[in-house]
This record gives structure tokens, C-alpha cells and sequence, in this order.
């Protein structure tokens, strides 16, 4: 990197109560260089990100900017020095549309008499859409009825619309589909020639290593190592993420197609106006049938679809008990279960405490005589869960938001897996997790395999669907489009030819 | 740590309506030298609570599942019209009971249906219902006038008979609320009703099963306002949704339902508003404006004293996550 320093971070203290979320953080970026930060949950990358973007301010330690001392106090304030963030959490406002979302406490500009210009606004709005190549959603609908993949595509737009020096991504990739990826890192490569500057976080390493030019790596708060991203690959930097070599059998191993057992779901003809179109297959027992494409390819349909949530015309048959699958409760009462591409939002109630998210599946299960729910087969379900998946917490009453997001998740996928279930539909089940709740959760899925369930992998991950299905379905405009086994072809390359 | 019946930890937001309860009943036993203490004041504070209670512990499911019912008041004039007028025109005085139930459960139901099915916000409809249903009650009224209940029924009167079939309903509600599907089910809808559906939450029949819940115990609040009364009025169930709600919130049930709605809190939120109602008439406002209006400022100082609470936890707890070192989160 030969580009002058643009920021300069010396000793950067940042503690919330007696725990220090940032420890004396040293950090250097320069122009024309793509940094990635990376560490588990809980590290400290965020808060990081949010002190160099106004959201915190530091307890010690000096930022400087273009050699001047920068403390900003708002992010109103970064943005005057040319910096902009987009943030993990989803921060547009649902109940305003996409144009007023992009201009969000700056519509004041395009204010005549005292009037926001609408027109003008969302002429803005467009261009900067335009201007990044970005996918533009409708810009007079309300945010709150949109996927999160739009949302995002509106901070973003948000982020770039003040032409920020510094650029700062945090995990903008996870909720993104390949095709939007693809524009992101498109949008990160102009950024580069254009002499600016990127601080990107992903918990997706091989995605790290092929879009940055640096990487700093943190733990606890602490910086504990950079290397040259073109130097390093995913082992160096996993094991420096948690300070141990993590094993190698992190996906699976084997090169077999292991589609065996018997067919446990057959799904034929199914057809939804606007979003599946003729889509049939059949998944076996112990099978993982991996589903992946572009974001209107429909793959996170085909997950509702198969849960009963939504529903159209052809049959979802399930074998085992002979029905078809109309409605939530009947998948429900015919052991299949399901884990939602958005977990806080689709999955968990977010303010209520462990037990009850871990009950709210089985709740028929635990039902005795005269409807009664026994407080103490509750808890004790509750609290088996908690143990058997090793729930960082400090007891089943702990309310869900006090939980990181790789224990939010183990919560999620263990109420599951504690049912005796027969198909489990898995949409984006490591999004936002890092690499320790990761091959956790990749390992209760081999095992889930060992114990017979079949299983629907849909993911917006290539990698991941690569690592783990025995056979996988590749999908365009709500079709399937090709069929690969994980004995053929199996190759990253072979997927995206036919994804695109 | 190794005592293993370790009570959980008491939030304040959940206190509040406590202390509320005890300073009011404090502070009007002291405003009334004592006479709110008397075993004659307290027995009505009881038999005025019970109405409340019994109309609105259905209301609680509804309120769980983040949904409002302010029909309960003429759905209690409603079944109660038609209930008694059923037992005096065919002479069978045990009908009434049926009748109201019937009646009840039939307009709770079709609240049920045209809020899930029709997916009318529970508010609206309420308002409409309130508006809609009363011009019915009045317009029987006019017809069939104010009726008594029959002779072979009298016994229902009694206070003691009142008091039993209370606390035998309050145990059965107190049940399904706490304790079965239903009442775990409604709390997941307030929590999230997304959430909810997509773990397999029945949540359109469950609102509707919640509603008719709310309009059977209407029918029996139609039973027990007869009962205190010893017939119809005019002006029966009038005001009472706004009791009933205000018993729910003032209890400590936040508007969003879910894990907030416990049993327990409709009994001490509709034991608070009679202290307040009762005691101002105790102490000597019974001119109905003044009583009404200090009655409306002590629920809104309560209210917004809860309401501090709860936020002041929330914006403690914020900044207390990450310092765990655990909100990083997608």
C-alpha cells in the first residue's frame, strides 16, 4: 500500500461499564485501500466502525483525519469530514418511502417554502442509485414492506449520496444476493480507483480475502494482527480470528451423494404467481438438498413455500403421514420445521426470554392432561436446549436481545432440533454468525444427517451450499434451472454459469 | 448461586402498579380516616372489582396478542338485554344464563372474524361495535324496557353466590391464560405475530378463539352486572370497556401485549381504579364531575409513572449489551 494516510488511529479506548468493547486500538488507512476487519462476535469490529462513524464517542485515544485530529460527535458530524457508514442493524425507516430514506435528516435541501420538493428528492435519489450501479427500489413504497436485500440497497445509497472519502460496510454482504454482491464489489473497485477508501466487515472469509487489500484482525477488543490480503488465506486467518487452529472438517469432507434414504418430501408442479414456476423435487431422508440463485431467482420461496406459509397452485406432498402440505400448523404438527432467512424479525421474539423461544415450537409436544403446559417440563425443555447447544446466557429467563447473534441463532436451529423432526428447511442459517457458531452449526447439521432428517439448505452463500449438499438445485426467475450432485460437478464455477 | 430456587430477578416497570395499589389504598385510608379500611368498604371494593374482572379477563387474551376489545361494555348490555328478556318471556328463569353466554360468545366471535378474516384493526372495530351495538340495545330497550330478574333466580343475587362464581371463573381464565396453548400462543402474537406464524402459530384461528373468549366473559359480566343490580338498567355496561382496559394497562400490560400480559394484573389494576373511584366517593366528591376528573388525572399520573419505568429499563439496557460483549448481530 503506498497511498498517503487518510486515517490515522493511535490507542482508541471504547469500554461500556467496566467491560472494554476497544482496547488501545491502533489502525492505519489510506487512500486507495480496501481494509476489512474481521474477528468473532463480540471483538469489537462494530464498535469500532461506530466510533469512527460518529454513533460512539471514544473514551481515549486520537483519530485523525488527513493529518487532522478528527472526535466526531454525531454521525451528522463524520459525514461533514467525508466518512459514512452503513450499519449492520437495519436502519431505513419503514414507514417512509425509498427517496426520503436515502435524504433521511437532509431533506431540509430540497425544501422550498418550508415544502419538501418530493419530485426533486427522488430525482436525487435515483441519480445517486444510478451513479453506483446499485438495484433501485421503487422509490415512492414504504420501506417496512420491502426484503431486507432493498433495505440495504437504500443505506447504502443513503451512505454514498454525501460522496464520502471513507466508506464503512459493516456485514453489508450477508443480506445480499450473489447478483447484488456482485454490484457491491463493483462499487468497491471503483472506490478503490477512484482513490478512496473502504473499512469493510464480513464474517464471510473467503469474501474478505478476494475484495480487500488489507486485513486487520481483531479479538476481545484488541488488535492481535494485519496481513496482506493477497499473502493469507482463510486457515491463517481463522486461526488468528480465535486464537487456536479450528479443525479442518469445518464442511463436509466426503465427495459422496448421499441421497439414500427414502423420499420424505415431494414437491410437484408447485407454481406461485410472481415468484415459483413449475418447481418440482423430492428430498430423502438424511439428505441435505441445497437450493441456490439470485435474488429473484425464488429460493427463499420455496422454503415458505414448503412450510405452508405461502401457497399457490401444485402439491407439496409430504410421505411419511401421506398429506399435503396447505398450511404453518400442519408442517408443524407433521414434524418439519423451519428457521427464517430474517431471525430477528421472521424467527425470534426478540424481546421475550429464552424459555419462551425455545418452548414456542413445542408447544404441543409438552401439552398434558386438561391442555396443561407444565412450568416444569417448560424450563426444563428450555433449559435443555440451552445447555445441549451451549447458549452463552445467563439463564433461560434471559431476555433473547441481550444475546449475540451466533447465540440468538443456536437458540433458533436448537428449538428445532430438540423436536423429533422429519424435515428441517435451513434459509441462510449462518447469516451474520461468526466462524465458531458457524462450524457449530455445520456440525449439528452433519449430525442432524446422521440421524435421518432431510433437510432443504437454501442459502445465499455459495460456499456454504457447496460445503454441506449432497445434491443441489440451481434456480433462475422462479425456475429450477439445473440440478447438480455433489459427486459430479461441484464446483463454484460450474453453479454461477447456470445461476446468472 | 447455589440456591437453586433463586427468585428472578423483580424488574420496576413490574413493581410499579404495586406500589401504585398500596399508595392508593394508603392514601385513601388516611383521606377517609379509615373508613376505606372498614370490612363494609372493602367487601364493596371486592364486589366492585369482581364486574371488572369478570368482563375483562377475556380482554387480557385479546391485549396479549397485541389487539384491544371495547366491546365488552356493550356486549354485556347486549346479552344481558336479550338474556333477561329470554327468561321473563318464556317464564324458564335458568335460560338467562345460557342466553347471555350465547349471546356474548356470538358477538365475540363475530369481532374474531372480521378482525382476522376481514383484517380490520381490533381499534376500529371496537369503535364501530361500541357505536353500532348501543344504538341496537337502546333501540330493545325502548321495546321491552328495564326487566328484574326472576324470582327462580334470585340466588344469584346474593353476594356470597357472586363471590364463588367468581372465583371459580377467575381460576379457569387464570388457567388458560397462564398455563395452556392458548395463553402461550397469544403472548408469541403480541411478541410478534410474524414470528409466530412462521413457527406454525394457528394465529388467525387463535384470534378468533380469543375474541370469543372475550365475548363469552362478557356474557358473564351481562350475568354478574344483573346479578348486582338485580335486573337490566339503562346505563348497564356503559363505561365499562374503558374500566376494563384501564384495569389491563393500569396493571402494568403494555399496549403491545405479548410476555407483559400476566392474569395477576387485571385483578390488581381493576382493584386500583375501584380504590380510586370508591375512595373519592368515600371522601365526600361524589359531585360525579370532580370525581371523574381526578379519577382521569390519577390514571394518566400512574400510566406515564409506568410507562418512565419501562422506558428508563429499556434505555438502561441499551448500552448494557454491549457490554457484554455479545450484541454484535446481523
Amino acid at each position: 500500500m503506498s497511498g498517503e494516510v487518510i486515517l490515522e488511529i493511535r490507542g482508541l479506548n471504547k469500554h461500556f461499564g467496566p467491560t472494554y468493547a476497544n482496547k488501545n486500538i491502533d489502525f492505519t488507512l489510506r487512500r486507495g485501500e480496501v481494509h476489512g476487519l474481521i474477528g468473532e462476535n463480540g471483538s469489537g469490529k462494530s464498535t469500532l466502525l461506530s466510533q469512527i462513524a460518529g454513533l460512539y464517542r471514544s473514551d481515549s485515544g486520537e483519530m485523525q483525519v488527513n493529518g487532522k485530529t478528527y472526535d466526531p460527535h454525531s454521525p451528522l458530524d463524520a459525514n461533514a469530514h467525508g466518512i459514512s457508514m452503513v450499519m449492520q442493524e437495519l436502519g431505513v425507516i419503514g414507514s417512509l418511502p425509498t427517496g426520503v430514506n436515502v435524504f433521511l435528516g437532509r431533506t431540509g435541501r430540497f425544501a422550498k417554502g418550508g415544502i419538501v420538493d418530493l419530485r426533486e428528492m427522488n430525482r436525487a435519489a435515483a441519480a445517486v442509485f444510478e451513479k453506483w450501479g446499485l438495484n433501485m427500489p421503487p422509490l415512492n413504497k414504504l420501506t417496512e414492506n420491502m426484503i431486507i436485500e432493498d433495505r440495504k440497497m437504500i443505506e447504502l445509497a443513503r451512505a454514498l449520496s454525501i460522496d464520502p472519502e471513507i466508506l464503512l460496510l459493516d456485514e453489508v454482504t450477508q443480506s445480499l444476493s450473489l447478483n447484488n454482491r456482485r454490484n457491491l464489489y463493483d462499487l468497491i473497485a471503483r472506490y478503490k480507483d477512484m482513490n478512496r477508501s473502504v473499512i469493510v466487515i464480513t464474517h464471510d472469509i473467503e469474501e474478505m480475502i478476494r475484495i480487500t487489500d488489507t486485513i486487520t484482525v481483531l479479538r476481545d477488543g484488541e488488535v492481535v494482527g494485519q496481513v496482506n490480503s493477497a499473502e493469507t488465506d482463510p486457515d491463517q486467518i481463522r486461526m488468528m480470528m480465535v486464537g487456536r487452529r479450528i479443525s479442518g472438517d469445518y464442511y463436509r469432507d466426503d465427495k459422496t451423494a448421499d441421497c439414500g434414504g427414502e423420499a420424505v418430501l415431494s414437491v410437484r408442479d408447485l407454481s406461485i404467481p410472481g415468484e415459483l414456476e413449475d418447481v418440482s423435487f423430492d428430498v430423502h431422508a438424511g439428505e441435505i438438498l441445497g437450493f441456490c440463485g439470485l435474488s429473484d431467482a425464488g429460493i427463499h420461496s420455496v422454503g415458505k413455500a414448503v412450510f405452508g406459509l405461502i401457497s399457490g397452485s401444485g402439491t407439496v406432498h409430504f410421505l411419511p403421514t401421506d398429506v399435503n402440505i396447505t398450511s404453518a400448523p400442519q408442517a408443524l404438527a407433521n414434524h418439519i420445521g423451519y428457521i427464517p432467512k430474517d431471525r430477528d424479525r421472521e424467527a425470534l421474539m426478540i424481546h421475550a426470554s429464552i424459555r419462551d423461544n425455545s418452548v414456542l415450537p413445542s408447544v404441543n409436544e409438552l401439552r398434558a392432561a386438561m391442555g396443561l403446559l407444565p412450568p416444569g417440563k417448560v424450563s426444563g425443555m428450555a433449559e435443555s436446549i440451552r445447555r445441549r447447544f451451549s447458549v452463552k446466557s445467563t439463564g433461560i429467563m434471559q431476555s433473547m436481545n441481550a444475546l449475540s447473534g451466533g447465540n440468538k441463532q443456536k437458540v433458533n436451529l436448537g428449538r428445532w432440533l430438540a423436536k423429533d423432526l422429519r424435515l428441517l428447511i435451513l434459509d441462510c442459517p449462518t447469516r451474520g454468525v461468526d466462524v465458531g457458531v458457524k462450524a457449530a452449526i455445520y456440525a449439528l447439521m452433519k449430525e442432524a444427517k446422521k440421524n435421518g432428517i432431510a433437510m432443504i439448505l437454501i442459502s445465499d452463500e455459495l460456499t456454504e451450499v457447496l460445503g454441506m449438499a449432497d445434491r443441489l438445485l440451481v434456480m433462475k426467475d422462479g425456475r429450477i434451472t439445473k440440478e447438480i450432485r455433489r459427486d459430479e460437478d461441484f464446483t463454484e464455477q460450474s453453479v454461477i454459469g447456470v445461476m446468472i | 448461586m447455589k440456591n437453586k430456587r433463586k427468585l428472578p430477578k423483580i424488574r420496576m416497570s413490574e413493581l410499579v402498579p404495586f406500589i401504585a395499589f398500596i399508595v392508593l389504598l394508603a392514601f385513601f385510608s388516611i383521606g377517609t380516616k379509615g373508613k376505606m379500611l372498614s370490612s363494609y368498604s372493602l367487601k364493596m371494593l371486592v364486589e366492585q372489582s369482581i364486574l371488572t374482572i369478570i368482563s375483562g379477563c377475556g380482554v387480557l387474551f385479546v391485549v396479549a396478542q397485541g389487539s384491544i376489545d371495547l366491546t365488552v361494555g356493550v356486549n354485556v348490555a347486549l346479552s344481558g338485554v336479550i338474556a333477561m328478556h329470554v327468561a321473563q318471556s318464556t317464564g324458564i328463569g335458568w335460560l338467562m344464563v345460557p342466553a347471555a353466554l350465547l349471546i356474548g360468545l356470538l358477538l365475540g366471535l363475530l369481532n374474531g372474524f372480521i378482525v382476522s378474516k376481514c383484517h380490520v384493526p381490533s381499534f376500529t372495530l371496537s369503535i364501530a361495535m361500541l357505536i353500532g351495538v348501543r344504538g341496537i340495545v337502546n333501540y330493545i330497550q325502548t321495546i321491552i324496557g328495564v326487566e328484574y330478574v326472576p324470582a327462580s333466580m334470585q340466588f344469584i343475587t346474593s353476594s356470597g353466590f357472586r363471590i364463588a362464581a367468581f372465583a371459580v371463573i377467575a381460576v379457569v381464565m387464570a388457567y388458560l391464560f397462564e398455563f395452556t396453548k392458548i395463553g402461550r400462543y397469544s403472548r408469541a402474537i403480541g411478541e410478534n405475530e410474524t414470528t409466530a406464524r412462521y413457527v406454525g402459530v394457528p394465529v388467525d384461528r387463535m384470534k378468533i378463539l380469543v375474541f370469543a373468549l372475550s365475548g363469552l366473559t362478557a356474557g358473564f359480566g351481562a350475568l354478574f352486572s344483573m346479578a348486582t343490580v338485580g335486573g337490566t338498567t339503562q346505563t348497564m355496561g356503559v363505561f365499562l370497556e374503558m374500566k376494563v382496559a384501564m384495569s389491563v394497562f393500569f396493571g402494568g400490560v403494555l399496549v403491545t401485549g405479548g410476555s407483559s400480559a400476566k392474569f395477576y394484573k387485571i385483578i390488581l389494576g381493576a382493584l386500583s381504579i375501584t380504590i380510586i373511584v370508591y375512595g373519592l366517593s368515600l371522601m365526600g366528591m361524589s359531585d360525579s364531575h370532580i370525581s371523574q376528573s381526578v379519577e382521569g388525572g390519577l390514571l394518566l399520573l400512574i400510566l406515564f409513572i409506568t410507562l418512565l419505568t419501562n422506558r428508563r429499563q429499556k434505555a438502561r439496557k441499551e448500552p448494557d449489551v454491549p457490554a457484554a460483549g455479545e450484541t454484535e448481530q446481523a
